[in-house]
């Protein structure tokens, strides 16, 4: 395999830049930009953990719940500027991901649903009328005091531009050679000299500290909120529809396939409001029978190496 | 943090100076030729059920008046016809906040109402406040919306959920009810309601011998009920959301067990789904909140009276309205004596003439009242007994005297 | 508080009997084609209007709403079968492909639900199943919920003997150990693997006649929650063991029922958190193989 070192990456990252600097100029909507830069960041963080080592999250979102909650009760109790705030979403996560660790344990499909009763359960916590004074149970949280459509627009591109790098360095870099060998034959990995268990928990909290900064900012953007706007299921779901339907273990396929996914979602939704769910559902399936190993095959297919 | 403080207050300065000119353009230059009336509603999850009823209200309203020749505006001095965009948002915040952007920045409607309920309606909150539109809000009631003074957020079709188990409490106090027992989902709307029930009957000296709340998505209360029996209450009073409530009156018409009293909320907005699903028969002799049609307000300065919407509601989508077609079409009402009032085509003008309406107007719901934090404190929902009539049951108002129509059967006897 | 502890047990009992069948379907098609349906609560709710219909138009006892779902089960499951899984085993990853697909098909099931049927709950009669109570140990539960366990265990007692007496059931088993040395020992896996899709589809329609007496009411909404929970039972259980089903089933309604007697407000979390500690304890669930790759 030709190592191309770093290139690929810094061009992905500066073309994201770019575009997601110039959009909100032609394109008024600056909340679909945002929440189309929250999912292809959440579906980039979601590709770090099951492109690279076969783990497949479907709780993803109970990071992203958890971080949006770190994040708005430091802004509600302490005096840290947001951004710090938004970090602390994120370091919230890894601190869940690190209790959550002894699940890395299963595989297969009960690692999968494990996480996501894992991510149920911090819901049905959060959300508990008995824990309002802390968290504001049902009530959800206001933190519209600090509300910026603008500043919290930039912070997750930034994060955007985080994930997408560390896409690339696990694409490009001798750590992620061992993780895909990893994933393809731990056992050998492992006489090789690759300290498998080291480098799938590190995976793991990259992964959940995306998903926490991005849920930060989230929480943020929106100011008021709802437990179940941040811990939905649809959450995860879109994140690993996104993946797939992009092609994992890639860096930009998750980003065309949370993007292009994303945009026909709402794109549907405004044009066909009658018929949107069943639109969706009929383009889904008809996709994965005719492109099942996700858009960026069809360049794969044509001997394009997919970056 | 210096640096993005100020960025955030240039943005709020160039947004502000933006909007100003906006609507001061508006203001001056000529009428449109349609007013744009965007509002997002839910085909299906969880909400879809009373926003879609809420949305054929405000469509039931359109119609009406743009079969007159539009509204009335008073800032240009003559009739407009309206024209709702209308967005699906399938009962997600997360598309919801989409949608709502995409009303305000790129339809550039003219008037923005809310979906149902508090849970689609917080998202468009900040939303509305950053683009310096006024939220029309029918039936978003969370006590987290209303803290502060704002130009941007009326709630026009329902009072707060924290005020609509006053009269209930008081009822309760009364009749010198002691053993009370509250189940109550989750969720803002119902457990607000079920924390003021409480504080209530505590200033009488009253403790619930059962104060639990349970998931928002419970179905399951033949145990419960067995719980709850085991206190002995008199009365039993479950605030959820109609699936709660008709999976709680089932569970209860088949365990056998019977309370003196037994309340729920849903009956009393959505009678002939309650019915369809539980029978008259499970419903009869127990009590809810009703609110109109259900109860009739017969003198009104704006739109229809009560009886008169029911009617012309019925000839025009051959069905009868519940109480969420009613707020939708309120929603109109308001709207268009706001039109009609407001100096100017403005949205600060807009919200001023809202509460310049305040305690004069009268509606098919009733008083409307608007605080300046936007909040809305007209009627207070009465507490009635289901009496059984025929093959269905009656609404008796039993509470307060001013409103009452009879007298409740108390205990309640077994059907 | 005595009679408390007991009508919850055996309410738990019951209630963990009636979501074996909830799940079983789910656990069927998982263990003989490791195809996740995420469809499986949109399938359950289809079951449940299904008996609705019958009941509001032609007046008929929603029991007649299993024969219905049996047959809407071999009307839509053959053609879906063959329309979807052959393509999806031959892909690289068969699990999380057919995750996406059939999140793809619970969409249009329940769009096509909401356009049919409209977006309200509807209940059965509530005394087509007998309108009073049968009691054990002094305990009365309503007679609905011993129809609903009596065919759960009917149908869970079916799949067992299927499994263990009949030709097509060894094939079946011998699918579920491993599918390519089936295939090798001449048995025809696509026919097999069709049935056994179709009977979780009817399953799963089967055990959503019984969703309007057990959980209240029916309505397009309902699946994605039915799904999880599912999930929940089956992984507890072990996956692919569908008579792991039942215990899960039974650890998740005593579970349930207990916790809502004495701490209503934590009932959700219940099935969630057994699901973490038992696979923790035992990561292939309570009666699986202890097995694990690295």
């Amino acid at each position: 395999m030709r190592d191309r070192g770093a290139w690929p990456g810094i061009v992905v990252v500066v073309l994201l830049a770019v575009v997601f600097l110039i959009l909100p100029h032609v394109y008024g909507n600056q909340s679909l930009l945002f929440q189309m830069m929250t999912f292809v960041v959440l579906t980039q963080g979601l590709n770090l953990l099951y492109g690279f080592t076969g783990y497949l999250p479907f709780g993803y979102v109970g990071f992203f719940g958890a971080g949006a909650y770190a994040t708005s009760l430091l802004v509600l109790h302490t005096d840290l500027p947001v951004i710090a705030c938004v970090i602390g979403g994120g370091i919230g996560s890894i601190v869940i991901a690190i209790i959550l660790g002894p699940l890395l344990r299963l595989s297969g499909a009960y690692f999968s649903i494990a996480n996501l009763a894992a991510s149920q359960i911090m819901f049905f916590v959060v959300s508990n009328g008995n824990l309002s004074k802390i968290t504001g149970g049902p009530y959800g949280l206001k933190i519209d005091r600090v509300y910026a459509p603008e500043a919290s627009y930039l912070t997750m591109l930034a994060i955007l531009l985080l994930a997408t790098g560390l896409a690339a360095y696990f694409r490009a870099s001798r750590f992620g050679l061992g993780l895909r060998a990893m994933t393809q034959d731990p056992v050998s990995a492992a006489m090789a000299g690759i300290d498998v268990v080291r480098q799938r928990v590190l995976v793991w909290l990259a992964s959940a500290g995306i998903a926490g900064l991005a849920g930060g900012t989230y929480a943020w953007n929106l100011s008021v909120f709802y437990p179940d706007a941040v811990f939905t299921l649809q959450i995860s779901v879109f994140a690993i529809v996104f993946a797939l339907f992009g092609g994992v273990g890639t860096v930009i396929g998750p980003i065309i396939g949370a993007a292009s996914l994303y945009l026909l979602y709402n794109g549907i939704g405004i044009s066909f409001p009658q018929g949107f769910e069943l639109l969706y559902g009929a383009l889904i399936v008809l996709l994965v029978l005719f492109l099942p190993n996700g858009v960026s095959s069809l360049l794969t297919r044509r001997g394009v190496r997919v970056f | 943090m210096a640096k993005s403080k100020s960025r955030i207050a240039a943005a709020c300065v160039a947004g502000a100076a933006m909007s100003a000119l906006a609507a001061g353009s508006a203001g001056a230059a000529t009428a449109p030729a349609v007013l744009k009336i965007g509002t997002l509603y839910a085909s299906s999850g969880s909400f879809a059920v009373a926003s879609e009823g809420q949305y054929q209200g405000l469509q039931f309203w359109a119609a009406g008046v743009n079969k007159a020749g539009g509204v009335f505006v008073k800032a240009f001095d003559k009739k407009i016809p309206v024209k709702i965009i209308a967005y699906d948002d399938q009962s997600s915040t997360a598309t919801a906040t989409t949608l709502y952007n995409q009303l305000i920045t790129q339809d550039k409607v003219n008037l923005l109402v809310a979906d149902f309920g508090s849970v689609l309606t917080s998202v468009a909150v900040p939303l509305a406040a950053e683009h310096h539109m006024l939220l029309i809000d029918p039936t978003g009631s969370g006590a987290n919306f209303f803290t502060k003074k704002t130009h941007y957020l009326a709630d026009v079709s329902i009072p707060a959920s924290t005020v609509w188990p006053i009269p209930l409490g008081d009822y309760l106090l009364k009749q010198k009810i002691k053993r009370v027992a509250v189940l109550y989902g989750s969720n803002d709307f119902d457990a607000s309601q079920a924390n003021t029930l409480k504080a209530v009957l505590a200033k009488g000296g009253v403790k619930p011998v059962y104060f639990h709340g349970v998931p928002t998505s419970e179905s399951n209360y033949t145990v419960l009920l067995h719980t709850i029996a085991a206190r002995r209450p008199d009365v039993v009073i479950e605030l959820g959301y109609p699936p709660n409530d008709i999976a709680f009156l089932r569970a209860l018409s088949g365990s056998g067990l019977h309370f003196n009293m037994t309340f729920t909320i849903f009956p009393g907005q959505l009678l002939a789904l309650l019915t369809k699903n539980v029978g008259a028969k499970t419903l009869a002799y127990t009590y809810t909140y009703p609110t109109p049609p259900l109860v009739k307000f017969s003198h009104v300065t704006s739109g229809l009276n009560t009886d008169d919407f029911v009617k012309t509601y019925t000839a025009a989508k051959h069905e009868a309205p519940n109480f969420l077609n009613a707020a939708g079409y309120n929603t109109g009402v308001i709207m268009q004596d706001m039109l009609k009032t407001a100096p100017q085509f403005t949205q600060i003008s807009f919200d001023r003439a809202l509460l310049g309406m305040s305690g004069k107007t009268k509606t098919l719901l009733g008083a409307f009242k608007m605080t300046d934090h936007g909040a809305q404190l007209g009627e207070l929902l009465p507490v009635a007994q289901l009496v059984p009539q025929g093959k269905g049951n009656k609404i008796v108002v039993v509470y307060p005297k001013a409103k009452a129509t009879g007298k409740a059967v108390y205990p309640a006897p077994k059907t | 508080m005595v009679g408390l502890l007991e009508y919850a047990v055996i309410g738990g009992i019951l209630y963990g009997l009636f979501f074996s069948l909830i799940g079983i379907g789910l656990n069927l098609i998982f263990g003989v084609m490791r195809i996740i349906n995420l469809a499986h609560g949109q399938f359950i709710m289809l079951g449940g209007f299904g008996a609705y219909l019958l009941s509001r138009d032609l007046g008929l006892n929603p029991l007649f709403g299993i024969p219905l779902a049996i047959a809407g089960a071999i009307v839509i499951g053959y053609p879906l079968y063959y329309a979807v899984v052959p393509r999806l085993q031959k892909s690289h990853d068969p699990e999380m492909l057919s995750f996406i697909l059939f999140f793809g098909i619970a969409q249009i099931i329940e769009a096509l639900a909401v356009f049919g049927f409209g977006a309200d709950q509807r209940s059965l009669p509530g005394d087509a199943l007998g309108a009073g109570n049968l009691g054990v140990l002094g305990q009365e539960f309503p007679d609905s919920w011993w129809v609903a366990v009596l065919v759960s265990v009917l149908a869970i007692g079916g799949l067992y003997g299927y499994f263990a007496r009949t030709k097509l059931g060894y094939a079946t088993r011998a699918i579920m150990a491993d599918r390519d040395e089936a295939r090798a020992t001449g048995i025809n896996v696509d026919r097999v693997s069709a049935i056994a899709f179709v009977m979780g589809l009817a399953l799963a329609g089967a055990a959503g006649v019984f969703v309007p007496y057990l959980l209240g009411s029916v309505s397009p909404d309902i699946g994605t929650g039915l799904t999880t929970t599912s999930f929940a039972i089956i992984i507890i259980g072990s996956l692919g063991n569908p008579l792991g089903t039942v215990v899960g089933g039974l650890v998740f309604g005593l579970g349930t029922m207990l916790m809502q007697t004495f701490y209503a407000s934590w009932s959700n979390l219940v099935p969630y958190v057994l699901l973490v500690v038992i696979v923790l304890i035992r990561p292939s669930g309570l009666l699986g193989k202890a097995v694990r790759h690295a």
